[in-house]
This record gives C-alpha cells, sequence and structure tokens, in this order.
C-alpha cells in the first residue's frame, strides 16, 4: 500500500491537471442535461398492466390532457361564464393545443320533435346573463350525464376547461404558456392546474427550485460543520471540492449518456454533497493524526493506512445503491441507483488520488505535529464526548447492549406500523397548489386517476358496443367510479336524439350510418382507432386508498373473465392498477435490495478484512439501525414510498463506513499492540472523531431536504439523517462493546 | 399650403375609396364567378389524407342549386352508400340514413363543427356569397393574382380574418389562407378552376388543416350546369326517393 501511496504522490500533478481537464469538459456537459418529471415514463415495459397503460395512453391521447379548475361559490353567474370563455378563448389561441373543451365551448346534441340540433351548449358570443338563462343552463348541465361531474361539479363550485395537446407538441412549452396566458387574466375565482402536462411541468419545475435553493444551502452548512470539525481552510475546502468535482462528473456524464434528471434523480447533488466530503474527511483525519515530521512520508503513511477502509466504505456504498437496480419497479429509481453509485466510486477516487495529490503540491510545510497531537488530544470533541464515552464503553458494556436490545424490540413492534403509499397526492405539501388541484380532482371530478378499459373487436358491431355499455353499468356499481365515457355512450345518445330510444341499434348498418354524424369529431379519436379495431371506455377512480384500488381490481378481473370474447377482446389498466402493482414491488424491491446489500456487504467486508466475522460484526451497528429507523417511520406514520424506500439501502451502504473505519482501525491497532484497551482508545479518540465530524456532515446535508417542496424528499432526507446518527452511535458504543466482549475473551484465552 | 393639404387629403380619400371599392368588386366578381350557375351537379370525389399519408375516399353525387340549396348523396363507401344530406337556408341540414328509414333534421348551430370528417367546416362548406359574409380589402395585386384580405361580418366566425388570391382575369379563387381569432394561420385552401361551357368550376379544392397536418381534396367530375333543377329535388320529401 505504501507504494501505492508513493505513487500516487510521484505524479500528483498529472492527478491534478487530468481531474482538471475532465472537470471543465463534463462541467460543459451540464447544460444539456434536462428533466424528466414523467413518472409514467418511467414505468417498466415487462409489466403487462404498465405496457398497456403507456400504450392506451398513446394511442388515444391520454396523457396530452391538462386541466384548468375554476373554483368559486357558483359557477352558473354571468361573470364567471364570461371568466370561463375568457380562459376558453386564451387557450384556443395558444399554439400547440389542438382542443378546448368547457362550459362555453361544448357540444351539445339536443333531440326534438323537429329533428336533431347539433350545436353549442353556450352561445359564447351571447352568454347566457339572465337569472332565467343561468337556471336553464344549470338544469341542463346537472342532468345530463357528459357534464356533470364531468365538467361542473354537481355541488355547481367548480368547473374544468379542458386543453388536449398533439402528439409531437412540446408538453413544457404549452403548459407554461397556459400556466402565463391564464395568470394573466387575474381572474378573481381559485385557479388551479391539473392533468399530466401540467402536472409533469410543475413538478419539473419544483426539482429545479430544489436544485437551487438547496444545494447553496447544503453546502454552507456543510461547511460550517467542517469547520467546526477541523478548524482549517483545508479541513473545509478539500472535502467539498472532491465533492463538487464528484457531482459534476455525475451530472456531466448523465447528461452525455442521454439520461435525463428525474424526480428522484434530483437529489443526487445532495447525496454525493454529504457523502462524498466523508471519505475526505476520514483522508484528512488521518493526515492530520500522523505524527511524522516528513510531509511526503506522513502522507505516504496515512495514505497506505487509509486507502483500505476509504475503499472498502466506498464499495459497501456502492452496493447500496447498486442494489436498486435489482427489483426496482420504476426505471428513475434504477437509473437513481446507477448515477448514485458511479459518483460514490467518483468521489472514493478523487480522495484518495486527488485530495492527497492536491495536499502535497499545495502544502509542502508540514505543521509540527507535537502541536498538532496536542490540538487534537485537547479539542472540545474529545475532551467532552469521546473521552467520557470511551469510560462509558469500559465500565458499562452490558448496560449499552441491554439499551439497544430494548431499542431494538421496541422498533421491531413499529415495524408492522409501517404503511405504503403510492399516493401522488401526499408528494405535495399541505396548501400546495397540485395538491389542492388533485384534492378537487378527487372530491369533485370523480378523481384524476385515468382508468381504460381496452376492448378489441369491430367497433360497429352491435355485439361489442352492448357489452361495452354493459361493462360500464357494472363498473359503476363500484363506489370508486362516477363516471364513464365511450363511443357506445355516444351512439345511444344520438338515437335518443333522433328518436330512436337510448339504446344501441341491433343492426350493425345503423351504426355505420350514425358514426357519419360523428366522424371527423375530435372526440372520436380519444374513443376509437383509425381502423376501428380497438376502442377504450374512459373512467376515473375515486379513492386514493390501495385497499379500494386492489378490490376493485379483482372486480373487474372477475368481469373480464366471465365477458371476454375472441370478437370483444377486454383487457383492463390504469393508474390504479399500475399503483397496486408499483406498491407490491415497493415492498419486494426493499426486502430484495435491502438483503442483497446486506449480503454483499459482509462477503465484501470480510473478504478484505480477511475475516467474516468481522464482516457480520459491521453489519451489526447498521443493521441494528435500520430496523429503529423502520420503527421509527411506522411510529410517526412516515409512507413507504418511492423516495422513502431508497432510505435503507442508502443508509445501509452509507452507515456500514463507520463500522468498516472501526473495525479496521480496531483491528490494526489491536494487531499492532494486543492490547484491548489501547485499540479501542485509539477507535474512540482517532476513528471516533472523524466519524462524528462526518455523521455531523452527512446528516446536515440530508436534513436540507427537509427545504424541499417534495414531500417524499423531506422524508428521505430526515430518514437518511436519523439512520446516519443511529448507524454511527452503533459504531461508537454497540460496535465498541461487542468488540470488548469478544476479544475480553481471546485476550482471558491468551 | 392648406389648399394643397385639403386637396392632397381629398386624393387619398379618393384613393382610398377607389381602393376599397375595387377589394368589394372583386370579392362580388368572384361570387360571381363562383356561383353564377342556375344549378350545378356533378360527381363528388373526396380523398382525406392524414399526416402519415394514410388515405380515406368517399364519392357521391353532388347537386345544387342557387346558393342555398345543395344535396350530397354517397355512394362509396358501402357502409354509407345512400345516406343524403340536404342543406337548406338558414344553417338547416336534413339527413337521410336509410337504415333508419326517415329524414331527420339537423339545426348546426356550432359552424365550425367539421364537415362529416373533412377538413372543411360547415362555415367554410356553405354557399353563402363571399361578399355577404366578409368585408373585404386589397392588399396587393401580383403575379395575376388580386390579394384581398377578409374580415368576417358577423362577430360569431371562428376566424380571425381569410388572405384570398383571386385570379386577376377570370375571378376565381386561387388561394384561401385561414386564420384564427389569435391571428395564427390554421388552414389553407388551394383551388384549380377549368371552364365548362360558359362557367369556371372548381375542379379540385384541397383544404389543409396546418395543426393537425390533415388534408381533405375533392374533385369534382362530370359536372353540368344548368340542367334545370327543380325545387322538388331539394324537398325533405324527395331524400327517400333519392335512395340507392
Amino acid at each position: 500500500m505504501e507504494k501505492f501511496a508513493q505513487v500516487i504522490l510521484k505524479f500528483r500533478w498529472i492527478i491534478i491537471i487530468v481531474v482538471i481537464m475532465l472537470t471543465a469538459f463534463l462541467a460543459y456537459q451540464i447544460k444539456s442535461l434536462n428533466i424528466n418529471s414523467d413518472i409514467i415514463s418511467s414505468l417498466p415495459d415487462d409489466d403487462p398492466d404498465a405496457l398497456l397503460f403507456k400504450k392506451i395512453g398513446e394511442q388515444f391521447g391520454g396523457f396530452e390532457m391538462g386541466m384548468i379548475i375554476l373554483e368559486t361559490e357558483n359557477i352558473f353567474q354571468g361573470e364567471v361564464l364570461e371568466h370561463i370563455r375568457q380562459i376558453t378563448d386564451s387557450l384556443k389561441m395558444t399554439d400547440g393545443i389542438s382542443s378546448v373543451t368547457s362550459l362555453t365551448s361544448i357540444i351539445d346534441i339536443r333531440g326534438g320533435e323537429y329533428g336533431i340540433e347539433i350545436g353549442e351548449l353556450v352561445d359564447e358570443y351571447d352568454l347566457p346573463d339572465t337569472p332565467e338563462e343561468l337556471i336553464n343552463l344549470r338544469d341542463r348541465v346537472l342532468s345530463k350525464e357528459m357534464y356533470r361531474g364531468v365538467i361542473v361539479s354537481e355541488d355547481e363550485t367548480a368547473t374544468l376547461i379542458i386543453f388536449t395537446l398533439p402528439d409531437d407538441a412540446d408538453a413544457k412549452d404549452v403548459a407554461t404558456k397556459v400556466k402565463e396566458k391564464v395568470n394573466s387574466l387575474d381572474l378573481p375565482e381559485n385557479i388551479y392546474f391539473s392533468g399530466s402536462p401540467m402536472m409533469v411541468t410543475y413538478i419539473a419545475e419544483l426539482i429545479s427550485d430544489d436544485l437551487k435553493r438547496l444545494i447553496p444551502l447544503a453546502f454552507l452548512l456543510i461547511s460550517f460543520i467542517l469547520f467546526l470539525g477541523f478548524r482549517t481552510i483545508r479541513g473545509v475546502l478539500l472535502p467539498l471540492l472532491t465533492a463538487v468535482i464528484a457531482i459534476i462528473w455525475t451530472l456531466g456524464i448523465m447528461s452525455l449518456s442521454g439520461y435525463k434528471v428525474s424526480m428522484i434523480s434530483n437529489n443526487i447533488p445532495i447525496i454525493l454533497l454529504a457523502i462524498g466530503s466523508a471519505y475526505t474527511i476520514h483522508v484528512l483525519n488521518r493526515i492530520n493524526q500522523c505524527k511524522e515530521k516528513d510531509r511526503e512520508k506522513a502522507l505516504r503513511l496515512a495514505l497506505s493506512y487509509i486507502i483500505v477502509p476509504v475503499i472498502l466504505a466506498a464499495l459497501t456504498t456502492i452496493i447500496g445503491f447498486i442494489s436498486f437496480v435489482f427489483g426496482a419497479y420504476l426505471s428513475m429509481i434504477r437509473d437513481f441507483g446507477i448515477f448514485t453509485a458511479l459518483g460514490t466510486f467518483f468521489t472514493a477516487i478523487l480522495s484518495i488520488f486527488f485530495v492527497p495529490a492536491i495536499i502535497s503540491a499545495l502544502y509542502r510545510n508540514a505543521k509540527d505535529p507535537a502541536k498538532q497531537d496536542k490540538k487534537y488530544r485537547k479539542s472540545i470533541l474529545s475532551n467532552n464526548v469521546l473521552a467520557p464515552l470511551k469510560k462509558l464503553l469500559f465500565l458499562h458494556p452490558k448496560y449499552i447492549l441491554f439499551t439497544w436490545s430494548i431499542l431494538i424490540l421496541l422498533s421491531i413492534g413499529g415495524t408492522f406500523m409501517i404503511k405504503r403509499s403510492v399516493n401522488i397526492q401526499e408528494y405535495f405539501r399541505k396548501g400546495n397548489p397540485t395538491r389542492i388541484a388533485e384534492e378537487i380532482m378527487t372530491e369533485k371530478f370523480g378523481g384524476s386517476k385515468p382508468i381504460f378499459v381496452l376492448f378489441k373487436g369491430d367497433m360497429q358491431s352491435p355485439a361489442v358496443l352492448q357489452t361495452m355499455i354493459k361493462t360500464e353499468k357494472y363498473m359503476k356499481e363500484s363506489p370508486d367510479i362516477t363516471s364513464t365515457q365511450s363511443i357506445a355512450d355516444l351512439i345511444k345518445e344520438i338515437m335518443y336524439v333522433i328518436g330512436e330510444g337510448k339504446t344501441i341499434p341491433d343492426e350493425k348498418d345503423k351504426i355505420e350510418q350514425l358514426w357519419f354524424l360523428l366522424e371527423g369529431n375530435d372526440i372520436m379519436s380519444k374513443f376509437v382507432n383509425e381502423d376501428l379495431s380497438e376502442g377504450i371506455i374512459l373512467s376515473k377512480f375515486v379513492s386514493p386508498d390501495n385497499e379500494a384500488k386492489k378490490e376493485f381490481s379483482d372486480y373487474m378481473n372477475k368481469f373480464i373473465e366471465e365477458n371476454s370474447t375472441e370478437d370483444c377482446l377486454i383487457e383492463i389498466t390504469g393508474m390504479p392498477f399500475v399503483d397496486v402493482t408499483m406498491d407490491r414491488s415497493l415492498l419486494y424491491s426493499q426486502l430484495g435490495s435491502l438483503s442483497i446489500a446486506i449480503i454483499f456487504v459482509i462477503i465484501i467486508v470480510g473478504l478484505i478484512l480477511g475475516s467474516f466475522k468481522s464482516g457480520m460484526y459491521s453489519t451489526i451497528p447498521i443493521v441494528a439501525s435500520i430496523i429503529i429507523l423502520f420503527g421509527f417511520m411506522g411510529v410517526a406514520g412516515i409512507s413507504l414510498n418511492i423516495a422513502t424506500v431508497l432510505v435503507a439501502s442508502v443508509a445501509l451502504g452509507i452507515g456500514i463506513d463507520y463500522s468498516i473505519h472501526i473495525i479496521s482501525h480496531f483491528n490494526d491497532s489491536f494487531n499492532k499492540t494486543g492490547d484491548i484497551q489501547k485499540a479501542l482508545e485509539d477507535i474512540i479518540m482517532i476513528s471516533g472523531k472523524a466519524i462524528l465530524i462526518n455523521v455531523s456532515s452527512v446528516a446536515v446535508g440530508f436534513l436540507v431536504l427537509l427545504f424541499s417542496e417534495m414531500v417524499p424528499l423531506q422524508y428521505f432526507g430526515l430518514l437518511i439523517a436519523l439512520s446516519m446518527v443511529g448507524s454511527s452511535l452503533g459504531a461508537l458504543t454497540l460496535l465498541p462493546v461487542i468488540l470488548i466482549l469478544v476479544n475480553r475473551k481471546r485476550q482471558v484465552v491468551n | 399650403m392648406f389648399k394643397y393639404t385639403i386637396f392632397f387629403l381629398t386624393f387619398i380619400f379618393f384613393l382610398s375609396s377607389v381602393v376599397a371599392q375595387d377589394a368589394n368588386s372583386i370579392l362580388k366578381k368572384m361570387d360571381n364567378t363562383m356561383f353564377s350557375a342556375k344549378d350545378k351537379q356533378g360527381i363528388m370525389k373526396m380523398i382525406l389524407t392524414n399526416k402519415d399519408g394514410k388515405e380515406k375516399l368517399r364519392e357521391g353525387i353532388l347537386m345544387q342549386k342557387g346558393t342555398g340549396k345543395r344535396l350530397f348523396r354517397y355512394t362509396f363507401p358501402e357502409s354509407q352508400a345512400g345516406i343524403t344530406s340536404l342543406s337548406l337556408p338558414g344553417n338547416i341540414m336534413w339527413l337521410y340514413m336509410p337504415a333508419f328509414g326517415k329524414p331527420k333534421k339537423i339545426s348546426l348551430l356550432a359552424k365550425s363543427q367539421k364537415f362529416t370528417g373533412t377538413d372543411f367546416s360547415y362555415e367554410d362548406m356553405n354557399t353563402y356569397s363571399y361578399f355577404d359574409k366578409y368585408i373585404p380589402t386589397l392588399i396587393e395585386t401580383k403575379d395575376n393574382v388580386f390579394v384581398l384580405e377578409l374580415k368576417p361580418r358577423s362577430e360569431k366566425s371562428r376566424y380571425l380574418r381569410i388572405i384570398l388570391n383571386v385570379d386577376n382575369t377570370n375571378y376565381f379563387p386561387v388561394l384561401m389562407e385561414y386564420y384564427d381569432r389569435g391571428n395564427n394561420k390554421i388552414k389553407v385552401a388551394k383551388y384549380k378552376y377549368v371552364k365548362i361551357g360558359k362557367y369556371w368550376n372548381a375542379e379540385e379544392v384541397t383544404m389543409t388543416d396546418l395543426k393537425k397536418q390533415h388534408s381533405t381534396t375533392i374533385i369534382l367530375s362530370d359536372v353540368k350546369f344548368d340542367q334545370g333543377l327543380s325545387d322538388e329535388e331539394f324537398s325533405v320529401e324527395n331524400l327517400n326517393q333519392n335512395k340507392k
């Protein structure tokens, strides 16, 4: 190892130049890094529900629909109608919007003794304004299923202005324009935006705002902690510099390889900032502890010791992140795992090569080691925290073990209280406009989670259309379905207005001829495909509750089994179905990635330290802190969601580092001296200090996520910080106690 | 100096009225070219092309009398053969569907509705004189065409304006560009006129929806003018008899 360290110091300038050039090159690449906030694009292609959902959404344009919710005391007022018209007009004139449906521009087919009247519900140039006209409009809207709860809420307080985007439209561009235009009208009613294009754009904005706000904040706080710990400029600059370079490299490579920042991977910079500084903290700490007067030699010695624990720590952290590749349902979680692992690799490489190179190139004059040693021995941290801790460990190892056991037992109870959630509403803070919009959609417009029932067969066949009607009727018997729409409904409606009764005709030629009336209407492409071989029932699901989704899924599958035939093949999908699978996969991927991570960590730590026992011991503090973490989640009511599912594996990857430093330092010291007391003093006073500085900076870095606009990220930050504190405490108390108890016997035997 | 100013202003006023008159007379002449025949009949073929280049074909027989009455009977595709639409003054349409037996009256209150799946709206398809519907302004004269800007007389039009190119010798339309109320160009119609006897006839019209990249070409063949079509041909009672 010493030779290796020598090589690093010999080529210090080459290392520095290569790092600078690479950083400049990759920093330039970041400018073309884009944000993709669309969860749907992250759904896996090997899940039939998700695949069908994506296919139908793309084919029938279900995802390219945006909604503006206008909420006021009562919609049926002259002034409110005028405002709806203003929004409608403004949207109609917006590039990238192909159609707008609202109370002032919705088709109305009326039947009368003279025939059919095809027109609009209201005359947009002569809006109803007298009390009588307004009452007439209200009665008509509330009496028809195609308007009630679809365009105006039943309680008359909210209305939707729905717009569609053509396939090739830039959703972000359109959504931004829509928001600008509607806001510029400065209307007195409450206005909210909903629907996929608006939501995706809004989340992208949140991600970008989060990054802009949180990174500088994390930077400041970590600098402060580092300064407190090291009390030197170098101690602040070098850890941050390596983290920043690793972030630039990771984002640059993300951009080069065509990946986009998602609502999960947006926290990669924060994570790298927190854990990236950790390796450098240990390298610096070790260099500072070296009592050699010759700077070059001191560096070499420090390096030769620290390389193994740093590589080991990085490897285990990488395993934690890589474990997401296996069993992750959403591709954005998999991508997050890959790139955070890559970033961790970079930080380790930089702390081993770049940090010593910089120190050896720029800090030629060593400080007086004796003075350094005195300073380190006398620090507040050492006197007030570490020394009493050392004493406690020796005097009461069994009490410590007992306390941990009680804590773990209590936490195991708490883990049974953990809930899982894939409800998008919970992603936003209370009072966030998007959350309110989702709530209004759920309460007043039958939900926002689309359900598609796909029918494969001749769309002009009476039998197929009748099956569609039967399916809709069956669906509406579920408490979570308030309305359904399909081509069969339109045919029935036209039959009614032409005086033939509200029914599906028995003869195909009648349907073919009624089609003539509908052809060319924009709505047709939402219901049937071009060659009329496929059609869908569009519906929405009310309840955000997962059990309700599961029940509905079973309820519908039973119907499909009984009614799907060769001539009329029925399939069902939709966000609730995807949610059920996503929810199940949250649990499986959590268990999967965690067990993969634990097994690999034991193997790798065991291999490198030359003892599987050490491997096992090193995982005890982190496994204990993960159990406490789950217990806390259960008791505090923090649900397992797409962000918090990452916590355990990330905590394992990062938290194990503390144990690794303790065990490798203990082995090193114990093997040299054979004195357990001396070994323990060393680990607590030297590694303990690095661990405390490290855990404070990592925890503070993650706690910054509490200021994120996205709720899952807030919890993610809080939980990681908690488990970091837990695993460091485990490494500094539980692990030494185990080492004391195990090695006391060894000493006695010897 | 004052005198000169008065003279100049009078001249400008005079000139502008001449220009306005010119625009009016050009549009009236175009109306005359388009609608001068007492009646017209022929075979109409519609080719609908979507943005992937996929085509749909429809065929039928067209009969038209004056500017207010038009009857169209589909002969192809098979499933729609026999469907007949009869447009009468006052935005009223009667529709005869053989499978249902009796004609149904349809009042078209929404003129921006598409005409049976084509890129023409009912507003584009009606046979009222352009002068009655629009106020013209002459913008320029170039390459054998007058370029007019038409602004709808009715506030209810979905168009803000239409840029119209009229052949400056024979006064038939060559090109129309439709702008929505946000002043975005949304549709373009291209006309190909040929002379049949003493009348000019739109042999081919292609309307392209620029947003949807969808186009409709109407080809009119076997055209006969002034055949003395009676009002009876355009009566609701007659719809049943028009059955194929």
